[in-house]
């Protein structure tokens, strides 16, 4: 105990200094994912930027932690929350102490559907409908696959949505004709890769194009594709994953839809700063998408769509070195970025 | 029975021959593709993963074990040799040695535990359930590593790794002869040790049996046709893999001392040990075999994939635990068959296959499959009853 009461002392102190100045809680809900420490990143440098603190919890994937987690960051003095909810219903009671203190909180990514927070994520549907329309212009006629995401996911919904929209009238019109569609178990590429077999056995090869839901399923159907000797017909994919642009500048992969979580993160540290402040964030609209059709204050962001033709956006954004992009990539068929 | 000197066993891996052949048709009827060359040459492809590994667990539950870890090293195993490979620039050969040496010193560790200091195995593979699994995610951050060196893809099977229709007769051609002269010699055996054989049109139904179903594999395998290919596939590599995994295993079950050791630790672990059986370096050794096999399906799994994802196997400990136990494997340890690994890893993989023809949604299809585990065993347990085994 003797051990640990100056620690806590210093604790106390700069709890206190940091009264002086702007406290946005962040609670995470599971650091497992890689991808969740670039964002990071962007919170922490845009909030350091705007002369505010960062604190922090991760609720290591667990629904009940991130419960004691945000009381946490409350009695730390947070003035502004961002949640990353595990879970976004059982994350509710956890808000309503943050209600009762006026305290704004802003829904990271995933939806917690509840009047007052303010939800930023990329706009999920329009996700679907660029990975829809990426194959769609390559191929507008013929027999197409679905490879969704996972059946316990709602953004599977999402996409497979926006999907729809784009691809609507040309189903109608009996110019594409869905031949298959699957989830995909945690969006596991081998899973993936054996629903594709099976489509593909089903149909007799004949398929014409892939719109598959994320970069991880477009890696398990190009390997299926490329074991009967079908690459590079049209596949979709989604998270600018390096193998995937990889395969992008190969050829086997058409579009990776991708989105720079360093924005988003960005975004919500002005957000919070901005609410925290009681003025209102710049670009907010009107959003009722989710479940339970409640209007709530929303950003949505806009993705890229990587194609062939734009590889070099990636690599000005220093998100994957041009080494790494063109590994592999034949040098007589090799796209822009490559050469 | 007695008469034709059948075993109990026999008769259950002929029951289960059986239920293979009468699902394969049910699902013909159904989806019309289902017995074609193209869908048994994926199935072929598809189920060996699962049974190269399954050939192993099938020993360690004999030896009253078990080991939920599978799935997660053989992530972790195959991330690495596939970063070894993508990021670090090895040659394949020397990336898949580490990942063998990775895979030894994971079964070092668990085996040590529970062989030397007593940790119930249950126990130490749950926790390397997550550590693996977490181990996966850090080798390379979570970044999925693509692998492309032709030769290494060819063991995942794909375009061009398969046989050809030369090879795989050839192949045919000498496992045929290996059947026939196992069964003379055995026969010869048994008469030399005044051992009665069983009837002479016993063993050459059984023979033959086995002969035209090998040709009627290979045959399909050589009649599926790559569009844009002169001639047809013929076996795929990983099904030689796998079928080599379970020569071996078999081997060292039979033949063996430690493959008579394990099987009389599964029987009665204390009477093992007074009767002078080092248990605990059987079990040891047990579980050092295991991550070989591990290794082994990891390369397979990798190549198949053309590349390494942190996700690899996940779940895995399921199917290879299901397939020992419908083909056959008492969870009370000390009975159970590599060959019954092989028809339950089949068993599992058709009715996957099937129910994905026909189009079954996920959900349907995970009750189907988690149901028809509880009817093998239950089948099981009444079976033993029937024919005085040993309980499950």
């Amino acid at each position: 105990m003797n051990f640990r009461q100056p620690l806590l002392a210093a604790a106390l102190l700069t709890g206190f200094a940091a009264q002086a100045q702007l406290v946005v809680g962040v609670s995470w809900s599971n650091f497992q994912e890689e991808r969740w420490k670039t964002d990071e990143a962007a919170i922490k440098s845009e909030l350091a930027k705007k002369g505010a603190t960062y604190i922090s919890a991760d609720a290591g994937g667990s629904p009940e932690k991130q419960l004691s987690d945000v009381d946490g960051l409350i009695a730390k003095g947070a003035k502004a929350l961002i949640v990353l909810a595990m879970d976004k219903d059982a994350i509710v009671p956890a808000l309503a102490k943050a209600k009762q203190r006026n305290i704004p909180v802003i829904a990271y990514d995933r939806l917690i559907e509840q009047p007052g927070v303010y939800y930023i994520t990329f706009d999920n549907k329009e996700v679907g409908r660029m990975q829809a329309r990426g194959v769609f212009s390559v191929k507008p006629v013929g027999n197409y696959v679905m490879i969704k995401g996972s059946p316990t996911d709602p953004n599977a919904d999402f996409l497979r949505e926006g999907q729809q929209e784009v691809l609507e009238a040309a189903i109608k019109s009996g110019k594409i004709k869905i031949v298959g569609e699957e989830y995909t178990e945690g969006w596991k590429p081998d899973v993936a890769q054996k629903n594709m077999e099976q489509i593909l056995t089903r149909n007799g090869n004949k398929v014409d194009a892939v719109v598959a839901s994320n970069d991880g399923t477009a890696g398990g159907v190009v390997a299926a594709l490329s074991s009967k000797g079908l690459s590079g017909i049209p596949v979709s994919g989604q998270d600018g994953d390096h193998a995937a642009l990889n395969r992008v500048a190969m050829g086997t992969q058409t579009v990776s839809v991708w989105k720079d979580s360093r924005d988003l993160g960005r975004e919500a540290a002005d957000a919070a700063v901005d609410l925290a402040a009681g003025k209102a964030v710049p670009g907010t609209q009107k959003w009722s998408g989710g479940e339970k059709k409640v209007t709530m204050d929303a950003k949505l962001l806009k993705p890229v769509p990587i194609t062939r033709a734009n590889l070099d956006v990636v690599v000005k954004a220093g998100w994957i070195t041009k080494e790494e992009l063109c590994k592999g990539v034949d040098a007589t068929k090799a796209p822009g970025a490559c050469k | 029975m007695e008469s034709l000197q059948l075993s109990a066993l026999d008769l259950r891996l002929g029951l289960m021959a059986a239920v293979l052949a009468v699902m394969a048709i049910a699902f013909h009827v159904l989806t019309g593709n289902f017995l074609t060359p193209e869908n048994l040459y994926n199935m072929a492809q598809q189920t060996a993963v699962v049974g190269i590994v399954a050939t192993t667990i099938a020993l360690v539950i004999v030896a009253r074990h078990i080991d939920l870890s599978v799935g997660s090293v053989m992530g972790f195993v195959g991330v690495l040799i596939a970063y070894l490979q993508y990021t670090a620039g090895w040659h394949w050969i020397a990336a898949s040695g580490a990942g063998l040496l990775a895979a030894l010193a994971v079964g070092m560790y668990q085996g040590g535990l529970t062989a030397y200091l007593g940790v119930p195995s249950f126990v130490v593979t749950l926790g390397g359930l997550m550590s693996f699994r977490g181990a996966a995610f850090l080798v390379a951050n979570g970044k999925t590593q693509p692998v492309t060196d032709p030769v290494f893809v060819m063991l995942g099977g794909g375009l061009d790794g398969a046989l050809g229709i030369l090879g795989s007769w050839a192949l045919a051609a000498a496992l045929a002869a290996l059947v026939a002269w196992r069964v003379v010699q055995a026969r010869r055996a048994k008469a030399r040790h005044g051992v009665p054989s069983r009837p002479l049109a016993v063993d050459g139904v059984f023979a033959i049996g086995l002969i035209v179903l090998l040709a009627a594999f290979t045959a399909a395998m050589c009649a599926y046709q790559l569009p844009g290919k002169t001639h047809g596939q013929g076996i795929p590599v990983p099904v030689v893999i796998w079928a080599a995994v379970v020569m071996v295993a078999a081997f060292i079950v039979r033949r063996t001392r430690f493959g008579r050791y394990v099987f009389a630790i599964g029987g009665n672990p204390e009477a093992a040990l007074l009767v002078g059986i080092p248990v605990r370096r059987v079990t040891l050794q047990l579980f050092l075999l295991l991550a070989v096999m591990i290794t082994i399906a990891a390369i397979v799994a990798v190549a198949r994939l053309n590349a390494g994802t942190n996700s690899l196997g996940t779940g895995m400990e399921l199917y290879v635990i299901a397939a020992a136990v419908i083909g056959g494997v008492s969870l009370s340890g000390g009975s159970g068959t590599v060959l019954g690994s092989v028809l339950g890893a089949l068993i599992i993989q058709f009715l996957d296959s099937g129910l994905l023809l026909m189009d079954v949604g996920i959900g349907q299809r995970m009750v189907i499959i988690g149901q028809v585990l509880i009817v093998a065993v239950a089948f099981d347990v009444l079976y033993r009853r029937w024919s005085g085994e040993r309980l499950a």
